[in-house]
């Protein structure tokens, strides 16, 4: 074979004048580097992570995509740390959130949502199985802080206070840690072991709790004005009463009172016909554990089933265990059997125009009334914050709330507020998100005199920083092309007829083979989990491997095609006009 | 290693021994279990390979085409249509001169729907500057896989490799297996001259003008005529090494015969066995058997067959409007003889008809009793 020929000076054409010049194939003799096509560019990709739809919904500001992306990677402890880093409660949020992150979840329309609970649970389960404990981020710096109230608004601003290096005590005042995750969901969603673990986890941290230490009673706030800092989470503890004639008698319980007396173990003679009043998950807690003492259980509410603010798949459960619902229904009087109730008068209903919550409102239908049956009605209508608390300490409720900035603070200096005490949201997602925006204010206010950075109310605050833009990628973001559909897995749980006769617990976790898969099916939107897509597709060789999930673009060479962006399954990748 | 192979297997592990690096297929029957073998050699790691399934018989030579020029061995199969859907992409591995070699199961074209032998699949390949080797036995379809691969690289263009539907690809002979150090020193690691390399990056198979197209046909065509002496030099050496040889073309007790049969692929060896009896005999016939197509070993063709009376060539194959491919050619290669002999064309055992002895005779008695072909070719043994 004839040697290669040489090759010209750059810049000099080259001329074939003999066959022999030729080299035998169509091919440059020089090499194409000295050919800059990246000047022949107007759009220039690159990589941009941006917020998936489950950590933008998730009120806790949980990092789901990342601790997802550990878990598929097979690190589970690094998945739990992550999980960790923003969520002190994941055995209890994965087990008790209603999930808005799976409501969002780009899975949705290929096979279905990611079970991200389950995956929460798992890894929580997993981390008390290896012993896996928090550590902090900072060293301990001596400052003082006090939170009042061991719900997970408290116990998620403990934890974050404590690990920035913030000595923190917990003033609590029922006997135990745990707020209404303890003396308001039942047992049978939340085992009461996993709740002990988290704040376990948490007063490994240094974190102190003082218990049976109540505000207005043993405990004042101007002696907790004392300390550096204070955070008040009392939470919603006074149920709202029906309002209706014939409640002061015996055998009407609030929901949260009734719960409250089960938590403890206190004896009910509740008879074995209850009502319970109300549409939320208080209402539905109150029904199943009924059932599981053996009561027949009859819900009513006065709006329709699709209006029910409870979590579907809680209103499903208490259907399966034979609770029976009474939708559009209002009770007008509690009938009375000299002082011990025996039933309850009920209006119907009909549903009007939509009232302020968008949902239709309901009204009354004229001379329509019926009476059910009760030994015992509970009264699940909702709940607010106990204003006798607040009684000389300088702060007043507004609609029921203690007022707060988005810096968390109140109208006294050096004292925050949080949880359902200050929000009125209501969910143990949203409480952590609240108790973690008062840490990261109090921290920053303690160390800079200024709160600033935190996101408005309603917006979920971040311990960690992100690298996300906050656009959030949705579904038409996705290169469908790339997304198979595979089957969200059947979540195993315990049997009716086994579960209506104890309060052991209904959802039973997943095993590590469905819980890889489930990493596995995630979609991982706006964040490069290095598939190599565009490193494949890049016709002019100009994205290189950079290291795990990174990549360079060489852009003297890029030409702008955009084939990169348009392939990348997850929207990892953007475009925008040079110079723009 | 003797081992009982049937053609399709006899052509994986050729492959295996040949080290491809890069094998790219689509099945098609009859040759899907020389490509279902090697997925096997890759599975089990026997095969340092990358198997890449591909969509189409296009996309597989596309395939073929992306890994050789990226300097790697690449091997891909097919048969009949599937051959026939590559035909593009075939001119584009000769024109990027990419050694990529392919083993065409020869089969019968549609309609009428057929899976047995015939050579038209691979004769209408004849301009796409693949060269083409046909076989008579599961150790010579072996044994010019090896060969290809070494022809291949040596002159830069790709070799079609073909055997017969059925009568080599699923029937079982023994088998010499060399070993993998005898054939690491016959077939050296491929290292070409020009290769796609991100590190020094070429424009490749890009725009040629005019004035520049013509010379690199040319370069084909000369790649071509060395092809001819690289592929009997190869073979020779081949012979030394491995104890086996067969030549570009095959003279068979041709030196005094008056009668030369013409064959390609499997049915030489019916033809060998019918001149061996004629001789006994005393019939002075001989056989050509066709081993190289392309390059066409025109001159050694004319030496061989100047100096007989009659010609008769089987033609498995037709081109419809004229007639044996191989007749065609050969009476091209003889024209400028001084002496010519007379050429009879057969059409014979299209779409798998059997050429069985009794045939060949019957072509060897034609002969005898014709002084002069018919005007046209004659299709035998066809219902009348």
């Amino acid at each position: 074979m004839k040697s290669a020929p040489s090759r010209p000076p750059v810049g000099e054409p080259v001329v074939f004048r003999r066959l022999d010049d030729l080299p035998p194939l169509p091919v440059s003799l020089a090499p194409t580097l000295a050919n800059k096509t990246g000047t022949w560019r107007y759009l220039r990709p690159f990589y941009e992570e941006k917020t998936s739809p489950c950590n933008h919904a998730c009120p806790a500001g949980s990092d789901v995509v990342h601790w997802i992306g550990a878990l598929r990677g097979g690190d589970l402890e690094g998945a739990w740390r992550t999980l960790t880093a923003e969520n002190p409660l994941p055995g209890v949020c994965g087990r008790v959130c209603p999930h808005p992150c799976e409501s969002r979840c780009n899975r949705s329309s290929s096979g279905g949502a990611i079970a991200i609970h389950a995956l929460e649970r798992y890894l929580a389960d997993e981390a008390s199985m290896h012993g896996w404990r928090p550590t902090r981020v900072r060293a301990a710096n001596g400052r003082r802080v006090a939170v009042v109230g061991a719900g997970p608004a408290g116990l998620a601003c403990a934890y974050h206070l404590a690990r920035l290096g913030y000595e923190v005590t917990v003033h609590e005042a029922e006997a135990e840690p745990g707020g209404l995750l303890r003396y308001a969901i039942p047992a049978y969603r939340l085992p009461r072991d996993v709740l002990d673990r988290e704040v376990c986890n948490i007063e490994s941290l240094g974190v102190r709790f003082m218990l049976g230490s109540r505000l207005g009673d043993n405990l004042s706030l101007e002696e907790l004005r004392g300390m550096d800092a204070v955070f008040l989470a009392p939470g919603q503890g006074v149920s709202r009463p029906l309002g209706v004639p014939g409640e002061q008698a015996a055998g009407v319980l609030s929901g949260l009172g009734f719960l409250r007396r089960v938590a403890r173990g206190e004896g009910l003679g509740m008879g074995r016909r209850v009502v319970v009043v109300g549409g939320g998950n208080t209402a539905i807690d109150a029904a199943r554990t009924a059932i599981r003492m053996g009561a027949q259980v009859t819900v009513v509410y006065r709006r329709s089933a699709a209006q029910m603010p409870a979590i579907a798949e809680e209103v499903e459960a208490a259907r399966a265990e034979g609770v029976e619902f009474r939708f559009l229904a209002a009770p007008i009087e509690v009938l009375v059997d000299g002082d011990r109730v025996r039933g309850l008068r009920c209006q119907s209903m009909r549903l009007g125009e939509p009232d302020a919550s968008g949902r239709e409102r309901p009204l009354p239908v004229p001379g329509a009334e019926f009476d059910l049956t009760a030994d015992t009605v509970i009264a699940a209508v909702g709940q607010g914050l106990d204003e006798g608390l607040l009684a000389g300490t300088g702060l007043r409720a507004e609609a029921g709330r203690v007022p707060i900035d988005e810096g968390a603070a109140t109208a006294l200096p050096g004292v925050f507020a949080g949880g359902d005490a200050a929000t009125g949201e209501g969910t143990v997602a949203q409480a952590i998100g609240s108790g973690k925006r008062a840490a990261l204010a109090i921290d920053r206010w303690l160390q800079t005199g200024r709160v600033e950075g935190l996101p408005p109310l309603g917006v979920a605050p971040h311990a960690m920083e992100r690298s996300a833009s906050a656009r959030v990628v949705g579904p038409e973001d996705l290169n469908a092309d790339y997304i198979e559909q595979v089957p969200r897995p059947v979540l195993p749980e315990c049997p009716v007829e086994l579960r209506k006769a104890s309060f052991d617990e209904v959802n039973l976790g997943i095993p590590p083979e469905i819980a890889a898969a489930e990493a596995a099916r995630c979609i991982s939107c706006g964040v490069c989990i290095g598939c190599d897509t565009c490193y494949i597709f890049c016709p002019d060789v100009s994205i290189a491997r950079a290291g795990p999930c990174q990549y360079t673009i060489n852009y003297d060479y890029c030409k702008g095609c955009g084939i990169c962006v348009h392939e990348c399954p997850r929207c990892a990748m953007s475009v925008k006009e040079e110079g723009q | 290693m003797r081992k009982v192979l049937m053609g399709n297997h006899a052509v994986s592990y050729a492959v295996r021994l040949a080290r491809a690096e890069v094998v790219a297929a689509y099945p098609i029957t009859p040759q899907t279990q020389i490509v279902e073998m090697l997925s096997e050699f890759c599975a089990e790691g026997s095969l340092d390979a990358t198997f890449i399934k591909v969509e189409s018989e296009h996309s597989a030579m596309a395939a073929c085409i992306g890994a050789a020029s990226a300097g790697a061995r690449a091997f891909t199969a097919t048969s009949s249509h599937g051959l026939l859907l590559m035909h593009e992409m075939l001119h584009w591995a000769a024109g990027a001169r990419l050694p990529i070699v392919l083993v065409n199961v020869n089969r019968a074209l549609g309609p009428g729907w057929n899976v047995w032998t015939e050579q038209t699949d691979s004769l209408a390949q004849r301009d796409t500057g693949l060269m083409q080797v046909y076989c008579e036995s599961n150790q010579e379809a072996l044994d010019s896989v090896l060969q290809a691969f070494r022809i291949a690289e040596t002159v830069r263009l790709p070799v079609m490799v073909v055997l017969d539907a059925f009568i080599l690809s699923h029937t079982e002979e023994p088998v010499d297996v060399p070993s993998q150090e005898e054939v690491d020193a016959f077939l050296p690691r491929y290292e070409p001259e020009w290769r796609l390399d991100p590190a020094d990056p070429r424009a490749f198979n890009m725009l040629v003008p005019p004035e520049h197209y013509m010379e690199l046909r040319l370069l084909i065509q000369k790649a071509m005529d060395d092809a001819l002496h690289v592929a009997a030099e190869v073979d020779a050496e081949y012979g030394r090494r491995f104890g086996r040889s067969y030549g570009i073309v095959e003279a068979y007790r041709l030196e005094d015969a008056e009668i030369a049969l013409v064959t390609a692929g499997a049915s030489s060896g019916t033809a060998r066995v019918v001149v061996d009896e004629l001789r006994s005999q005393g019939v002075p016939t001989g056989l050509l058997r066709l081993r190289l197509f392309r390059p066409f070993p025109a001159r050694a063709i004319a030496r061989l067959l100047s100096r007989v009376d009659k010609v008769a060539v089987i033609d498995r194959n037709i081109s419809f409007g004229h007639g044996g491919i191989f007749a065609a050619e050969l009476k091209a290669a003889l024209y400028h003889e001084p002496q010519r002999p007379m050429v009879f064309e057969f059409i014979a055992g299209l779409g798998g008809r059997d050429i069985t002895p009794a045939t060949v005779r019957g072509i060897v008695g034609y002969l005898q009793g014709h002084d002069q072909p018919p005007a046209s070719p004659l299709w035998w043994e066809v219902k009348a």
